[in-house]
């Protein structure tokens, strides 16, 4: 290669006049310029194309039709038998009709609002994942000045969080000298300490009380259902307090991911967890077999708990979930040793 | 109860009195509830502001609000931090160093002539684990030592003999800018009869006149590091001791050797060598330069971008000289008992407030430049190391100029020589070694600037770079 004019940018004085208040949220940008075709040159390396992933279209399409029309011959009984009834209630009389109406305008309101709740939960889940993964991006980076766009994002999506205010000042105490990488760090140790101690606190009630719970269930076929019963309160639980709206289709859409995660990326917490349950089964061995299924129930709904907070943090997780899981197997112990004896 | 008088005044005789103590002290130390903390780095290179600002910081990490990446503070596990320095034979100067940070206007410490201790108690609770069955609340001791750098280039002398040392220093003296700054002093050795007998008041002169050539190659335009010895530049207590009367012979050593008479120049030279070797260096190794568990490396690394190559590969040299004389290891229990040897090392880029936060990954680039081969060999000796721009008092403020329709990030500060307000674009930094006809004026101009005031209360992120992310990866993995 031969040297060029000037690589680099000379250092100057500049008089204090011409300085701009810094204000973080300004992004600095590269300004554009014009080159003459000969100056420029191959780029040496291509950057790997995204590839859109491939995915089968006509069967997709296939399930696309059903579902619509399943949805349509639906919709067309459900509003022909409505009507048959508002018909009827009015023949019947028309004090009875209004009734019959007035609850139908009500519970079509209230379903309205449910869809829209639901709604925002999943643009919300939506949201924190998209922040994660630019936070994970910024994690790995070495320049310094692109955290600007993260962090007013960021606090886009905690403006109507109930501890918003508490969550913003940690956001502007990052200093003016960190990385990118290191305003993610301190935003994932700092921001949003109060809300995982919260959780932590919150999955570690659950966790026990679905292991005594099943512990101590006659019914063995009922332990299944037991354990379902607490997941989905302690999901709604974890996503009230990471300030996403717990609506049906948000929840429904949180437990699949958290089943898949638990199901194909959790194979590597697994083998970790093999660990704790090696520790337990030898702690164990005294107690009877309903106490270990209690004890399997409970260190599940842990790790459906830490994982639901993983979904819901905008953050990459700061490491703590060793020490909690086994926090909790520990926790389990003692409460089924003591209810066993 | 007769019996354990009998026995203490036994022991007060035999000089086992202090012997608990020492036991005590070995205890910790294996326990590592006792850190000592190397703060190594050439004259000028702001080890007595690290260590004076670490203090201030750790002693108020109580309110854990300055120390945000450093987990224990920021956990608020750190219950109180206690300064114990008294109890050192000669204790460091915190207060009066922290008064010149914190006057108005404030400056500089003015550089080290003396050694000084910093002990440190810091009582922390243990995080929720197994560690809590040693009990709830313990206490870490931290230990740092103060010293003027030149003493430190003084450590790698004693494996040499005065022949070898000569040797080096005639190769050094044949480079530029050395040989034409020593020109006058050569030809002043060329002339000297070495095997004849001489006199004390020549042997005087002669150091003396080679010790006004290294304080001309060090000031700048050369800023040199690699002065050896230290001590004529830095006297301490020994100032006009005739064990200063040293100086290398710069022309080839004297071929009948072995006729030079007993008070000839190359005798006396050689025995002075020797003398200061065992009556200088050693106990200066001995007593506090043997026993670390960790170290810090502290590299002005923008003084040798503004002085040019020459600069650099001196620094470069003295460096990996200077880290030859400790020793790197991991430790076994038994041998952090009784012979501890540094398990990690932070190499910090010094100054991070004088260059623009974009410019600090590539700081920590050029420090590992400078600093490649001894990490490499310490990285064999199984040692963790790592890289750091830091600045342990801030004194610049980022601010952005707009220059030609393009945003600049820029510094603002007061100038340390004149106190006058500057903004400063100052330069970008290389990541790679600067080619020769690279290294001039017009690419890099750091200047020094005055710090701005620390707080006696109240301390925050801003107050520092990183000094935090230090104390986290020398000191974090014991406050567990």
């Amino acid at each position: 290669m031969k040297p060029t004019e000037q690589e680099w940018t000379a250092p100057r004085f500049i008089t204090p006049e011409q300085l701009d208040q810094p204000t973080s949220a300004d992004e600095p940008y590269t300004p554009p310029q014009e080159f003459a075709p000969e100056e420029t040159e191959p780029e040496p390396l291509a950057e790997p194309l995204v590839s859109a992933p491939a995915r089968p279209p006509r069967r997709r399409w296939g399930r696309k039709l059903l579902g619509v029309s399943l949805a349509l011959l639906l919709a067309t009984v459900v509003g022909s038998e409505l009507y048959r009834l508002l018909e009827w209630s009015f023949a019947l009389h028309p004090l009875a009709g209004g009734l019959v109406s007035a609850l139908l305008a009500i519970a079509g309101g209230g379903l309205a609002l449910q869809i829209r709740r639901s709604f925002k939960g999943l643009k919300q889940l939506k949201a924190s994942a998209d922040l994660k993964q630019e936070a994970e991006q910024l994690a790995t980076s070495t320049g310094q000045g692109q955290a600007a766009r993260f962090l007013s994002r960021l606090q886009q999506h905690y403006r109507t969080h109930p501890d918003a205010e508490q969550i913003l000042q940690q956001t502007h105490e990052v200093d003016s000298s960190y990385s990118d990488a290191e305003v993610v760090h301190f935003l994932s140790r700092h921001a949003l300490g109060k809300q995982d101690a919260q959780a932590r606190r919150c999955i570690q009630r659950h966790s026990v009380e679905a292991g005594m719970l099943v512990a101590v269930s006659p019914w063995a076929s009922f332990d299944m259902l037991l354990a379902g019963w607490r997941n989905l309160r302690m999901l709604n639980e974890i996503m009230s307090i990471y300030g996403i709206a717990p609506g049906a289709s948000a929840q429904i859409k949180l437990v699949r991911s958290v089943l898949h995660n638990i199901a194909f990326a959790g194979l590597s917490d697994l083998a970790m967890d093999a660990g704790s349950t090696l520790l337990g089964t030898s702690l164990t061995s005294g107690l009877s077999a309903r106490a270990g299924q209690g004890l399997g129930a409970g260190l599940f709904t842990a790790r459906t708990g830490l994982m639901a907070m993983e979904l819901c943090r905008p953050l990459p997780a700061a490491g703590k979930k060793q020490t909690l899981m086994k926090q909790i197997s520990g926790d389990l112990l003692k409460n089924l040793g003591k209810s066993g004896s | 109860m007769n019996l354990t008088k009998r026995l203490q005044t036994l022991a007060h005789k035999s000089g086992l009195k202090e012997l608990p103590e020492q036991v005590r002290s070995r205890v910790e130390r294996g326990l590592e509830q006792r850190i000592k903390l190397a703060i190594t780095g050439l004259s000028r290179s702001g080890k007595t502001v690290f260590i004076s600002t670490l203090a201030h910081h750790l002693l108020h990490a109580d309110q854990g609000t300055s120390l945000p990446f450093f987990t224990p503070s920021a956990e608020g596990r750190i219950l109180s931090v206690r300064d114990l320095s008294t109890e050192a034979e000669t204790p460091f100067p915190l207060q009066s160093t922290l008064a010149g940070l914190q006057a108005t206007p404030p400056h500089w410490p003015v550089s080290t002539e003396q050694l000084s201790e910093v002990r440190l108690a810091v009582k922390y609770r243990r995080p929720p684990g197994l560690g809590r069955a040693l009990g709830e609340h313990s206490t870490l001791y931290i230990d740092l030592i103060d010293y003027p750098g030149e003493w430190l280039l003084d450590l790698p002398l004693l494996n040499l003999s005065f022949e070898q040392w000569c040797q080096q220093q005639q190769t050094l003296f044949a480079d530029a800018p050395r040989v034409q700054v020593a020109e006058e002093f050569l030809e002043l050795q060329r002339s000297i009869d070495w095997i004849t007998p001489s006199s004390d008041e020549e042997q005087a002169r002669l150091s003396r006149l080679f010790r006004d050539l290294l304080q001309q190659l060090r000031e700048p335009p050369h800023s040199l590091s690699l002065m050896q010895p230290g001590r004529l530049l830095m006297p301490g207590d020994l100032d006009g001791s005739p064990l200063l009367y040293l100086f290398p012979m710069l022309v080839p050593l004297p071929e009948n050797a072995e006729q030079a008479a007993p008070d000839s120049l190359y005798a006396r030279l050689k025995d002075a060598f020797e003398r200061y070797k065992d009556e200088v260096i050693r106990p200066f190794y001995e007593n506090h330069f043997r026993h670390f568990d960790r170290q810090i490396v502290l590299v002005d690394c923008l003084k040798t971008l503004n002085q040019g190559e020459a600069c650099f590969n001196d620094m470069q040299q003295a460096l990996n000289g200077l880290l030859h004389s400790f020793q790197y290891g991991r430790n076994s229990l038994l041998r952090r008992l009784f012979r501890p040897r540094i398990n990690r090392v932070l190499f910090a880029a010094t100054k991070a407030d004088h260059v623009t936060a974009n410019q600090h990954h590539n700081l920590d680039r050029f420090l590992e430049l400078m600093i490649q081969d001894a990490r490499r060999e310490m990285r064999f000796d199984g040692v963790s190391t790592s890289c750091m721009a830091l600045a342990s008092v801030r004194s610049t403020e980022a601010v952005q100029a707009k220059l030609d329709g393009q945003v600049l990030s820029c510094l603002r500060g007061y100038r340390k020589e004149s106190d006058e307000e500057v903004a400063l674009f100052p330069g970008e930094i290389p990541t790679e070694l600067p080619r020769p006809e690279d290294w001039n004026d017009a690419r890099f101009r750091f200047i020094d600037f005055a710090p701005r005031a620390l707080p006696r209360t109240g301390l925050k992120p801003e107050h520092h770079i990183r000094l935090d992310q230090a104390l986290e990866y020398l000191t974090g993995d014991l406050l567990k």
